[in-house]
């Protein structure tokens, strides 16, 4: 095989560069995720092997074909530089396909695109709602905690935390140890933004770099924590929102409230004694309620946990199951729950997300509203039509 | 997406006026009621005091009870049937008239003469304390005020845009509700709406105890509208006496006569005629024996007596 000309061969793309026009062209990218099909051909029927899934170059994240892949040793995480590749577009998006006219080899990580920091746009929290990478954000910490979770057999230690700028608060996840403080001011490149369980996250894993910064113009943390309750009718036009204040009144408590009974594994509510995931299980008794939180503008169903539940209700799980052997109508338990908190008027805040219902919010605090009714009726008189402005 | 309609804060005096309709077409669709002063409600929250409930209608035991909640503004009928048993639990279980708060959807009614009528139909009937009614009473207070803000604003500024209204802290189910109040009621007295919220601010200031803003409405009032005023008729004559008398005995005579036991209307004037009573004078005979409920035409053409 000949060696190729220079002048025909394909300049390397960066993966947010790719268009139709620009087809074919090389990229370095590393697979991100991977699945392996057989596809019929429609004139004889012969079976087709394809490998597709995502790449990215850290500049964005396409999905690519790859028809008659080797048999075995691709993987995920792996980069490759793909020669002569072609670039279609499906539903607006650039999408590569790798053919036989496309040669395909291992590639290391110095041969990803080098990028200079300003080379990404600054984006603001506002502007982050959705997936999203290729960009820079100056933000500061809010607060951080560590989590333990296991990702498939592994132990891994998550930093999980908030993020606040001028425009809004985002959640964030990082995967590597950064060393973040509540507090500070930092820059972060080489992160994305994912929907996780319909709230945006940040997510940092070792691509990303975080670089201190000045705090000048950024919300203080405590700001951020202690800000004034918002509209619910404000917050039902937005997809969600992190560490917000709504107040209201209780106006319903929807069932299942009260008593519940979860699955050991993986608390789910069990039903029949029965759990979506788990099958036949011997519940866990708990208690939870979940209270309709109405400001006139909009509504919102608080999930409350059980200490919450108990000190709202004045009912502890143990006397509850206690009224349950003395009365063994269950409706009733959940009854005298409403009868204790509709027409509350409550404080939460949390973090709330929206779904075809309506909102949800899971909530870090609540507490009973309190009214200076003296300072009330003056403020109000000075609206009535006569009063001096 | 079908979110939970929310509670509007409103005095009863609002409710009262809302009674221009915006139904929903299709399936699930709410419907709402249209105030002049900024609301367009499917569900209300109010407080005030509300009187003990009554069973409205004559199954026993009863179905449906109606009470009245009271604020400093005005008074309208709480309602719970048997498909709300939380809220019919709720209305009858006082004796005595207290403060509470009522959540529940509007229902506008309009009686045969077109009086519209606007009552809640109750998900929630609470008692609460005085001082809860007060701050529920100070809520509804404030954003009526803003809404009425809203409304006059529009009004002096019907192109102001919705970005602006938002950022001026109106939710975008107010700026909605602003306009259709100026569409369908573009002359409404908002001045004197405004400075009856007077009551419910000394209620806030608790310059009133709870017995003297309790006017004395009865629970529920049945409206019989009044008959046109009638002439006395003067008392029959002596002649019309006799007219009477021969058409009673002719409705006997044909009804004994005949198979299906009624007098026949067109034998009857016949036998009256051969018998010299010009036809006007027979037809006044029939009009007072039917109008005294002596004699009584069930099928068309056949008459009895009563």
């Amino acid at each position: 095989m000949a060696s190729p000309d220079p002048s025909a061969h394909p300049a390397e793309v960066r993966l947010r560069d790719l268009g139709p026009a620009t087809s074919p062209v090389e990229v370095v990218a590393r697979i991100v995720t991977l699945e392996r099909r057989e596809v019929a051909r429609r004139a004889d029927g012969a079976r087709r092997a394809l490998l597709s899934g995502l790449v990215s170059d850290g500049t964005a994240t396409v999905r690519f074909t790859w028809w008659d892949p080797p048999r075995e040793g691709v993987e995920r995480g792996e980069i490759v530089r793909a020669v002569g590749a072609e670039v279609r577009e499906f539903r607006g998006r650039p999408e590569l396909v790798f053919s036989w006219k496309t040669r395909i080899g291992p590639a290391g990580e110095a041969e990803l695109p080098r990028i200079a920091p300003d080379e990404f746009p600054l984006r603001t929290v506002r502007e982050l709602r959705s997936p999203a990478e290729g960009f820079r954000l100056e933000a500061r910490v809010v607060r951080t905690a560590e989590r333990s979770v296991s990702v498939g057999e592994e132990q891994r230690v998550v930093h999980e935390g908030l993020l606040a700028d001028g425009s809004g608060s985002l959640a964030f996840a990082a995967w590597s140890d950064f060393g973040l403080r509540a507090g500070e001011a930092v820059r972060f490149t080489g992160a994305y933004v994912r929907l996780f369980r319909g709230r945006p996250q940040l997510v940092l894993d070792e691509r990303a770099t975080v670089v201190r910064i000045e705090p000048t113009g950024l919300p203080e943390p405590a700001q951020v924590l202690r800000s004034p309750p918002r509209l619910l009718g404000e917050l039902e036009s937005e997809p969600s929102a992190e560490a917000v204040a709504v107040e209201g009144t209780v106006v319903q408590l929807v069932p299942p409230s009260g008593l519940v009974y979860r699955c050991p594994t993986c608390r789910r509510l069990v039903s029949g004694g029965l759990c979506r995931i788990h099958g036949e299980v011997a519940g866990v008794a708990d208690l939870r309620a979940r209270l309709v939180l109405d400001d006139g503008t909009g509504s919102v169903v608080v999930a409350v946990d059980r200490p919450t539940t108990e000190r709202l209700w004045g009912t502890t799980l143990d006397e509850a199951r206690r009224r349950l052997q003395d009365q063994p109508d269950p409706s009733l338990l959940e009854e005298s729950l409403a009868e204790a908190v509709v027409g509350r008027r409550l404080r939460a805040r949390g973090s709330i997300v929206r779904d075809e219902w309506g909102l949800h919010l899971t909530p870090e605090a609540i507490e009973a509203t309190e009214v200076d009714l003296e300072t009330a009726a003056e403020e109000l008189a000075r609206r009535l039509p006569g009063s001096a402005p | 997406m079908t979110v939970r309609e929310p509670a509007w804060r409103v005095t009863a005096r609002e409710v009262e006026a809302a009674t221009e309709e915006e139904r929903g077409v299709g399936e699930k669709v709410a419907s709402y009621l249209v105030s002049p002063f900024g609301s367009r409600m499917n569900r209300v929250l109010l407080a005030g005091t509300l009187t003990p409930a009554e069973p409205v209608g004559r199954e026993d035991p009863p179905t449906f009870w109606r009470a009245r909640l009271t604020d400093p503004t005005g008074s309208v009928a709480v309602t719970a049937g048997s498909f709300q048993p939380r809220a019919m639990a709720q209305l009858r279980a006082a004796a005595a008239p207290r403060s509470a708060i009522v959540v529940g959807k509007l229902h506008l009614y309009r009686g045969r003469d077109g009086a519209p009528q606007v009552s809640v139909r109750a998900e929630a009937a609470r008692s609460v304390t005085e001082v809860d009614e007060r701050a529920q009473l100070a809520e509804i207070a404030r954003q009526t005020f803003d809404r009425l803000d809203l409304v006059e604003r529009l009004e002096r500024l019907p192109t102001a845009p919705e970005e602006e209204l938002r950022a001026g802290g109106s939710p975008p189910v107010w700026i909605r509700a602003a306009r259709a109040s100026l569409q369908r009621f573009p002359q409404a007295e908002r001045a004197a709406f405004r400075a009856g919220l007077k009551g419910v601010v000394r209620r806030v200031a608790g310059d009133l105890g709870p017995a003297a803003v309790r006017p004395a409405v009865p629970t529920s009032v049945t409206v019989t509208p009044d008959p046109a005023p009638r002439a006395p008729s003067p008392p029959p004559s002596g002649e019309q006496r006799s007219d009477e008398a021969a058409f009673l005995g002719l409705v006997d005579e044909l009804a004994e006569g005949s198979v299906d036991g009624y007098a026949d209307l067109r034998e009857l004037l016949q036998r009256i005629a051969a018998r010299g009573v010009a036809s006007g004078r027979a037809e006044a005979a029939l009009n007072r024996l039917e109008e005294e409920g002596t004699i009584e035409e069930p099928i068309v053409g056949k008459l009895r007596r009563a």
